[in-house]
């Protein structure tokens, strides 16, 4: 499990991707996911997770890329038997090559799917995704609360341990008893942490008057996104990509393996 | 009687923070680890209940290997009031708090009963009894927190920056209750950065820096050597600033009583003499 | 110019049975440095509170009695308006940061003020300079020390170029090194840049030799408001929850043992109570 969250971590770095505008990046990584839905068919699919894994290593984030994908192992697994199972309940349909090849091809798909996003958040600071919404004209009330999210997680993460080290230290023991007793031992965990976060949010409140948040309508930004050259480039290219393979999928006559 | 065998602590990202460490304190003392933040006062705190287990070495309690025991087992011996403990209370009546841990420790009902009444009484909260935890001011809350762990009346009683934000009357009530736990046979290990507090206190002192022990020693001897104190980053007490900077009427840097100082002052400065 | 100024201020929070201020009356004049001490809970946190409009627009409650920041009578004006001439720093490090770089944190209350980006380009240069934390400028605020937090904090504040500074217990989550350092960095706003402070402290042995009053509240009401020396002189302090400096224990000492001449005054610091005994030795 953490392993997909770290791949869903920003990892610093210089590169060529890294340096894209981050909407540029978004659309990319939409355009892909896109096309792993239009097509079913393996080969395309492992174009796509060919593409990503490319990307991925000019980004020079491959291994983490990677990881993510292996973590999502469980769950594709899960996928694959899930809807196998459902294919066999359907009346008339018995055990086949080809429906356990169709399951797959699902549970392939969905790996293209989950990665594709990958890319974008391990290439993408949560300032540039502030940036990004911001750009896009979603109101700054709602960039604020995001970015606040994202800023304040490994604070509460950090609360949590403390909380939890403050009542093993007062016999709490978590690992004992069966599952109703069980989620009881969390109330000592859990209405602590909530309190804190509510203290959290009041003192953050404050702070943010004395710091005139909302004082005027047309705020100005310090720092705003700028589409380059390279960036123009990436996108016609990409787009144009993504034009061929919707021509391929439904305008023309070609049979793909 | 805690034991800390060459303990060393690497944090999971790598980072060292004890470096070495071996010490022992003796039931019944009171002991102050000092030494600027990041030192690894609190780390070292950690390691008495077994929160925090050596990567290498080992920590004994009264005998017991903390790597072979379960946090819960080691604090009922060793009770450690953290410094954001108000941040750990969740029950509707502060007598519920002080009864959670001894509820966890499985102290029969009638024994529960007493335990709270006394903790209420000795840290004067008596009248707090049915009242809301949340409801306590920045004090009351401090005294809660310190009465909820004296309740189970552990062996060892830990401390983590007692006096952070209070003023000088509730500093004032803080030494007295170390002292009158004391005095109840209980070995106190408190970490401060607390000069004069830790000054008033004198306690043996543990002084830290970078993870290792650099000093342990007597208060007077530690708060004195200034040099040492400055490479911790530690400020020493203004007795010591005041008498080391008066060597030209021949003081040496001390820890003593204003009253003492000034008689001293007094005797060495005869032109004051003379206006009296 | 008159920074702030209260007349018969009473406040009682929404809620509440006990009035937390009681008819305070006073005067700050720009370019004072002015300690608010007394034990917890007496009111020091909500008057300062009431110097930046967050009493009465933020917090409920009722407020008798007029004040007034820079001539602007804080019932007519919002927090934001008054925000820009009393900046407010608090407590805890942890809550008052809330951008990804300490870049963003200082340009905060700018964006929000519209200001064009040039001028906060400036001026997030100038507040990283005052406060001498240039080198923390792409830093992730998460990662800084106590200390650098504060510091970032202020900074985040002197961006606004307000006159007044009201401080709500900067220094109570530092430790004594990095406490001292910041202190430090705020008698310089005093001294270098003349803005005007208003500290509510504890920790007053590090305070006391640069300020210029010191005003001590029990239970919402002023007590005893003038110069720190005549103050620790003439009056026990204690029972208000004020620590006495230690040297000051000393002074009081010898006075009392040793008819220690007035004329030499109460020294607050180590330094100035050493240098009064030279020049004693010396004659």
């Amino acid at each position: 499990m953490s392993s997909i969250l770290r791949g869903l971590q920003f990892y610093p770095g210089k590169t060529v991707i890294h340096r894209l505008d981050p909407r540029v990046k978004l659309l990319i990584s939409l355009l892909l996911m896109a096309t792993a839905a239009m097509y079913i068919e393996v080969t395309i699919i492992t174009i796509v997770i060919v593409v990503e894994a490319l990307l991925s290593t000019v980004a020079k984030v491959f291994s983490r890329w990677a990881r993510t994908v292996y973590g999502a192992a469980p769950l594709i697994i899960l996928v694959f038997i899930a809807n196998f199972l459902f294919k066999l309940s359907m009346p008339g349909q018995t055990l086949s090559f080809q429906s356990i090849y169709e399951s797959l091809q699902l549970a392939y798909r969905l790996v293209a799917f989950l990665a594709s996003f990958s890319i974008f958040f391990l290439t993408t600071t949560p300032e540039e995704l502030g940036m990004a919404l911001t750009k896009m004209k979603v109101p700054y009330m709602y960039t604020f609360a995001f970015i606040s999210a994202i800023r304040f997680t490994p604070i509460l993460a950090e609360e949590l341990q403390s909380i939890v080290d403050a009542q093993k230290s007062r016999g709490l023991e978590l690992e004992k008893g069966n599952i109703i007793s069980r989620l009881r031992r969390y109330i000592p965990i859990l209405v602590p942490l909530m309190v804190n976060v509510l203290r959290r949010s009041y003192e953050l409140a404050e702070a943010i008057e004395v710091k005139c948040f909302g004082a005027k309508k047309n705020r100005t930004y310090l720092k705003e996104l700028k589409m380059t050259t390279k960036d123009w480039i990436t996108l016609s290219v990409s787009i144009t990509l993504f034009t061929i393979a919707i021509y391929i999928r439904y305008f023309s006559r070609i049979t793909i393996p | 009687m805690i034991i800390f065998e060459n303990v060393e602590y690497i944090y999971p990202n790598g980072f060292k923070a004890l470096n070495r460490i071996n010490l022992e304190i003796n039931s019944g003392e009171i002991v102050a680890l000092m030494g600027e933040n990041g030192a690894g006062k609190t780390t070292l705190l950690k390691h008495l209940n077994g929160l925090l287990k050596p990567t290498s070495g080992r920590v004994l309690i009264d005998g017991v290997d903390t790597r072979h025991s379960t946090v819960a087992s080691l604090s009922r011996k060793v009770g450690i009031v953290f410094q954001n403990a108000e941040d750990m209370f969740f029950s509707p009546t502060i007598q519920e708090e002080i009864a959670f841990a001894l509820n966890n420790f499985n102290f029969p009902g009638n024994v529960i009963k007493k335990r709270v009444d006394w903790a209420l009484k000795f840290m004067e909260l008596e009248e707090y009894r049915m009242k809301s935890p949340f409801l306590l001011s920045g004090g009351e809350k401090k005294r809660l927190a310190v009465a909820i762990i004296l309740a189970w009346s552990p062996d060892i009683v830990a401390l983590d920056e007692p006096t952070v934000g209070q003023d000088v009357l509730q500093k004032e009530k803080m030494i007295q209750i170390i002292k009158q736990a004391n005095q109840q046979g209980k070995t106190i290990v408190i970490s401060s950065h607390d000069v004069e507090f830790i000054a008033d206190l004198r306690p043996r002192i543990i002084l830290m820096n970078k993870g290792r022990i650099v000093k342990d020693g007597p208060c007077e001897e530690v708060l004195t050597d200034i040099p040492l104190l400055q490479e911790c980053r530690i400020i020493p007490p203004q007795i010591v600033s005041l008498t080391s900077k008066l060597d030209f009427l021949g003081f040496k840097p001390k820890l003593a009583r204003p009253e003492e100082v000034a008689s001293e002052i007094a005797k060495r400065v005869r032109h004051l003499v003379k206006y009296s | 110019m008159i920074a702030v100024k209260t007349n018969d201020l009473s406040f009682k929070y929404a809620g509440s049975s006990e009035w937390t201020l009681r008819e305070v009356n006073l005067e700050i004049r720009e370019g004072e440095f002015v300690v608010l001490a007394g034990k917890s809970g007496c009111g020091k946190s909500t008057l300062l509170r009431c110097f930046n409009g967050l009493i009465p627009h933020f917090y409920e409650g009722e407020m008798i009695g007029r004040v007034e920041v820079w001539g602007l009578d804080t019932r007519e004006h919002p927090p934001y308006i008054l925000s820009q001439y009393a900046g407010m720093v608090f407590q805890n490090p942890d809550n008052q940061l809330f951008a990804l770089t300490v870049e963003a944190d200082i340009a905060f209350a700018l964006e929000n003020l519209s200001i064009p980006r040039d001028e906060i380009r400036k001026r997030v240069d100038q507040a990283l300079k005052i406060m001498d934390i240039e080198e923390l400028r792409d830093r992730s605020s998460i990662e800084l020390s106590g200390g650098q937090k504060q510091k970032v904090a202020i900074a985040s504040i002197l961006a606004m170029h307000p006159k007044i500074l009201l401080l709500d217990e900067p220094t109570s989550s530092l430790d004594p090194f990095s406490a001292k350092q910041l202190i430090d960095a705020i008698i310089n706003l005093n001294q270098r840049y003349r803005i005007t402070i208003l500290i509510a402290e504890h920790r007053l042995e590090m305070l006391l030799p640069y300020a210029s009053r010191i005003i001590i509240i029990d239970n919402g009401r002023i007590i005893l408001d003038g110069n720190p020396r005549e103050i620790m002189e003439k009056h026990d302090v204690i029972p208000y929850g004020v620590s006495i400096p230690r040297i000051v224990k000393v002074v009081m000492q010898l006075k009392k043992t040793l008819n220690y001449p007035l004329i030499l005054g109460t020294p607050l610091s180590v330094d100035e109570f050493a240098s009064i005994l030279r020049r004693w030795e010396d004659k």
